[in-house]
């Protein structure tokens, strides 16, 4: 009788696992324009790979960028970017871990605009950093699309940006990320 | 009962800690189970190893310009001070001066079109056939063909003098293989072809030239290179319209140094020619082996066509 109840609460257990609702896209977009004159787009790249994930019920988010997706206008820069900044074939992807605060799963049902941040972890060319950044969630009908921008210091990275360059380039890079989930 | 209760809330409890680990640890394992393609990519720094083209492309939408200047001997034998005075080439009065622009309209197809000083023009179509690359698939090595005609431009002996003589054609096969992130090396096959020849037994229209030329990064931003090609025929007691013999020398040197600047990449090299296009360097080459000039070859590249829009 005791193993019955045990082998019971286990598959319960499992049903309710099933039902934690997960959102996932593979076209989440990051851009980001690194010109110190914010005018100039030159320098400017964009990913429109990236995988994200959200977790309903404990507001647990999850993305993969993989860095070799950022499109620059000019090649050049881009064999640069994935070369001698980033390291692309050593270092494939960047990633982020963390929570949304201030998220109820009840704003997906409602068509809005609600303002939440997120705290978490991003790896970025190895190195793991905390992070922190306000959120702008826009929910209309059946789709859910998370705005975040943010920015980023080369430096805290471990990304070498030759003397040469450095005078051209903001000293804290603005990044956009876009993701956007179908609610079923 | 007490058991029960204690059982199930002790692996819920492990389920939710695991939870937020599993998001991340899931999208690694799905990107990791992706066999991806891997194509090697700035097997070579510039779009010419020294003199001879490389399997490197210019990006596609990208437009690049080119300068590439080769100068006087460095030095002349029984000139002696003479050679100090001129700079050691640099100001002997010969200056050779290449001056190209050419775009990529995608990543295969790059057309370039050229002025190679005393008027003479260039044209070419450089064709990417095969991308060295690991994982889907394996592809050992880059495999370029590069086609280009010249066109001599100087005033001739008379008007009914025919415009075909005046073009020459050069069709070159590239292969190159990038070593690792340091080494890099290419074989070419070059077959010039010019309209017009003087007639003599040893003298022919087609000329044929191997070579072959690698590079070695010594930093991030520099690297070393080493070019030589060999002409295999047309080069040996030829004559000429008065029936004099005379004879080219069939081998090309060049020791380079590359530096990227980020958006320019300078080649400077020493290499046993004067001459400004690989008609001439490949065809009719009168310097010896050991007979160096200096030279640089100079170019940046814009992107035209535009494939990031940021909006902001």
């Amino acid at each position: 009788m005791k193993k019955l109840v045990l082998i019971f609460a286990s598959i319960l257990l499992g049903i309710t696992c099933i039902n934690a609702q997960t959102y996932k896209t593979r076209e989440a977009t990051i851009a980001f324009n690194p010109n110190k004159d914010q005018a100039h787009k030159d320098y400017a790249a964009e990913s429109k790979e990236a995988t994200a994930v959200l977790k309903v019920e404990t507001a647990d988010v999850a993305l993969l960028v993989p860095m070799k997706t950022f499109h620059f206008n000019n090649a050049l820069l881009e064999e640069h970017f994935n070369e001698n900044y980033l390291h692309t074939d050593k270092i494939p992807n960047a990633t982020y871990k963390g929570k949304l605060i201030g998220f109820t799963k009840e704003m997906l049902a409602k068509d809005g605009v609600y303002k939440i941040s997120s705290e978490g972890q991003v790896t970025l060319h190895g190195v793991t950093k905390t992070f922190k950044a306000p959120v702008k969630l826009e929910v209309k009908g059946k789709t859910a699309i998370f705005y975040c921008d943010f920015g980023v210091k080369a430096e805290d990275y471990s990304i070498d940006i030759p003397g040469i360059v450095k005078p051209k380039l903001a000293d804290e890079t603005p990044i956009q990320t876009v993701i956007k989930f179908q609610l079923n | 009962m007490k058991k029960l209760f204690l059982y199930t809330f002790l692996v819920m409890g492990v389920y939710a800690a695991q939870a937020q680990d599993d998001l991340l640890g899931g999208l690694v394992k799905e990107d990791a189970a992706v066999v991806k393609q891997n194509i090697t990519s700035a097997t070579f720094k510039s779009t010419r190893l020294i003199n001879m083209q490389s399997v490197e492309m210019t990006g596609a939408g990208n437009l690049q310009f080119m300068i590439s200047h080769h100068f006087g001997q460095i030095w002349q034998k029984n000139a002696g001070l003479q050679n100090v005075a001129q700079m050691f080439g640099l100001n002997a009065g010969v200056a050779n001066t290449y001056l190209a622009v050419d775009y990529s309209p995608n990543k295969w197809l790059n057309l370039g079109a050229a002025s190679t000083g005393n008027s003479q023009f260039e044209g070419w179509a450089k064709f990417r056939i095969i991308r060295q690359q690991t994982g889907k698939k394996n592809i050992p090595v880059t495999v370029d063909w590069f086609s280009s005609f010249h066109a001599d431009a100087t005033a001739g002996p008379s008007i009914s003098d025919n415009a075909w003589n005046r073009f020459s054609y050069l069709n070159q096969l590239l292969v190159a293989r990038k070593f690792n992130d340091n080494f890099s090396l290419q074989v070419m096959g070059s077959l010039i072809h010019n309209n017009i020849n003087t007639y003599g037994v040893n003298n022919t229209n087609n000329t044929v030239s191997v070579g072959i030329g690698g590079r070695y990064k010594l930093t991030r931003k520099s690297a070393f290179t080493l070019e030589y090609s060999r002409q295999l025929n047309n080069y040996k007691n030829l004559i000429d319209e008065t029936g004099t013999v005379y004879s080219y020398k069939p081998d090309l040197l060049s020791l380079g140094y590359d530096w990227d600047t980020g958006g320019h990449i300078f080649q400077f090299f020493i290499s046993n020619t004067s001459m400004a296009s690989n008609f001439t360097q490949l065809t009719t080459n009168n310097n010896k082996l050991t007979a160096f000039a200096l030279g640089f070859n100079l170019n940046r590249s814009f992107g035209i066509k535009k494939v990031v829009k940021v909006a902001q």
